[in-house]
């Protein structure tokens, strides 16, 4: 009588893990069938042809679905790993959001003399933001908006550092569109569409990790991280700029993967030890910054297609990417090794 | 505790429930606000026996699909009996502060 409503809905819940699916299939099937069905057959038999999960419902599902997917404490093993992977991908994206939105309120306030302190700024420094439509005030905004993203989601307030983000994404977005109508920006124009979607839309979406069930953040740590990653990568680089040394720098998605290949390498010894049991999450955390730095960098390669220079030099910075990620990645695969899944519900007689 | 979990766990205080007993008992303890999707029904009651507040009480045939019935644990009873204390204080502050008269009511705090 149920058959074809009920193939509908089994078709839904194939979104969920296996584990889950063999724990809770039968009972889901069964509550959704009885929110359905009459008991009258020819009111049940029109409604197993015509009725289907509703939009509500699929999206209900489908939510869970992450939720288990991206887990937290009580999951197995596996998407254990994989939810404290992207959780941690999420902050490190985020975290070189909030030092490039500390760099670019850095140097707006340097060259408009607002830091006395600081000799008078280089001309190159002088307009710190993209032209076009959006005005000035919309750019300084989104570089606080990043920052504020960034401290709400090591703070916990997943869902409020989700939307700040979601419209710190927005300004970029015109921008592109902008570019993209006018040709204001020289074609193909592959790089900066893909900085929008890998590097902008990519971790706000990756942001839906950030669930009730997922564990608590070490916020001292993260919080630090904000004004060391500025000392150790921003203050660097805006020294070389003013001082004229820039010429030999990598591009910004070279210099991702040069920093994504660093922090590799500093992750090595903790996985040789063997000793840190959270190695493996963070081997998996790397090799998921590493797909998102080389997906960035391939892209952006587009840009320098009359440059056989840059292509190279390009090339050489995937090499080097492969080369850190593969010290890191028979451990990513190690610490998805699956466990037994928690134990079904009792034999009930 | 969120209001989800509060009004699954109030639905099983009256007695064990299946799945969607507990969704339709949900919807009138809520006077219709809460309207329970399936998937975010098993997401909570996945979570609370995890948690050790409700577990499995039988299994009965009905219309060749078995429904699973769930009861409140011990510790749910208690965990429940905190949360409702709460919020009824919580509605008893409101209600103070509105200027309303009448005892307070823990459904009015969902």
């Amino acid at each position: 009588m149920s058959g074809n409503l009920e193939r509908r809905y089994r078709r839904v819940l194939r979104l969920l893990p296996g584990w889950y699916r063999q724990q809770w299939e039968q009972d889901m099937v069964a509550a959704f069938l009885d929110g359905w069905l009459t008991g009258d057959p020819e009111a049940d038999e029109y409604i197993t042809k015509a009725a289907g999960p509703s939009w509500a419902e699929v999206a209900s599902v489908a939510s869970l679905a992450v939720r288990l997917y991206l887990g937290g404490a009580g999951t197995p093993r596996r998407y254990f790993a994989w939810g404290q992977a992207v959780r941690g991908a999420v902050f490190a994206v985020t975290l070189v959001q909030a030092v490039l939105g500390l760099d670019m309120l850095v140097q707006t306030a340097w060259s408009r003399h607002l830091l006395s302190w600081l000799p008078a700024p280089p001309a190159s420094m002088v307009a710190a933001t993209p032209g076009g439509v959006l005005p000035p005030a919309v750019w300084y905004l989104m570089a606080c908006a990043w920052i504020v993203s960034f401290v709400t989601l090591v703070r916990g307030h997943y869902r409020a550092a989700q939307i700040i983000a979601a419209l710190a994404i927005l300004p970029d977005l015109v921008r592109l569109l902008e570019g993209q109508v006018t040709g204001l920006l020289p074609a193909p124009y592959v790089g900066p569409w893909a900085f929008w979607v890998l590097l902008d839309f990519a971790p706000v979406l990756a942001m839906v990790a950030f669930h009730r069930d997922a564990p608590p953040t070490a916020r001292r740590s993260w919080l630090l991280a904000l004004p060391t990653g500025y000392l150790l990568v921003g203050l660097p680089l805006l020294a070389l700029q003013v001082t004229g040394n820039t010429a030999w720098l990598p591009d910004f998605s070279g210099l991702y993967c040069v920093l994504v290949s660093l922090a590799c390498l500093v992750h090595v010894p903790r996985v040789w030890s063997g000793h840190d049991a959270r190695a493996g999450v963070w081997s998996l955390t790397l090799t998921l910054l590493a797909a998102d730095a080389g997906a960035y960098r391939i892209f952006s390669i587009a840009d320098y297609w009359h440059d056989p220079h840059l292509i190279n030099v390009s090339l050489a910075e995937l090499l080097i990417l492969l080369v850190a990620v593969a010290l890191v990645a028979p451990d990513a695969v190690r610490a998805q090794a699956p466990t037994p899944a928690p134990p079904p519900h009792p034999r009930l007689g | 505790m969120t209001g989800q979990a509060f009004f699954v766990l109030t639905a099983l205080a009256g007695g064990p429930r299946h799945g969607y007993g507990i969704v339709a008992e949900v919807a009138e303890l809520s006077r219709g606000r809460v309207r329970l999707k399936i998937g975010s029904l098993y997401g909570v009651l996945e979570r609370l026996s995890a948690e050790g507040l409700i577990e499995p009480d039988r299994e009965e045939a009905h219309d060749g699909r078995l429904r699973r019935y769930y009861r409140l644990t011990k510790d749910g009873r208690g965990a429940l009996a905190e949360e409702a204390e709460l919020r009824a204080a919580t509605a008893r502050v409101v209600r103070a502060r509105l200027g309303l008269a009448g005892p307070a009511t823990a459904g009015a705090a969902g």
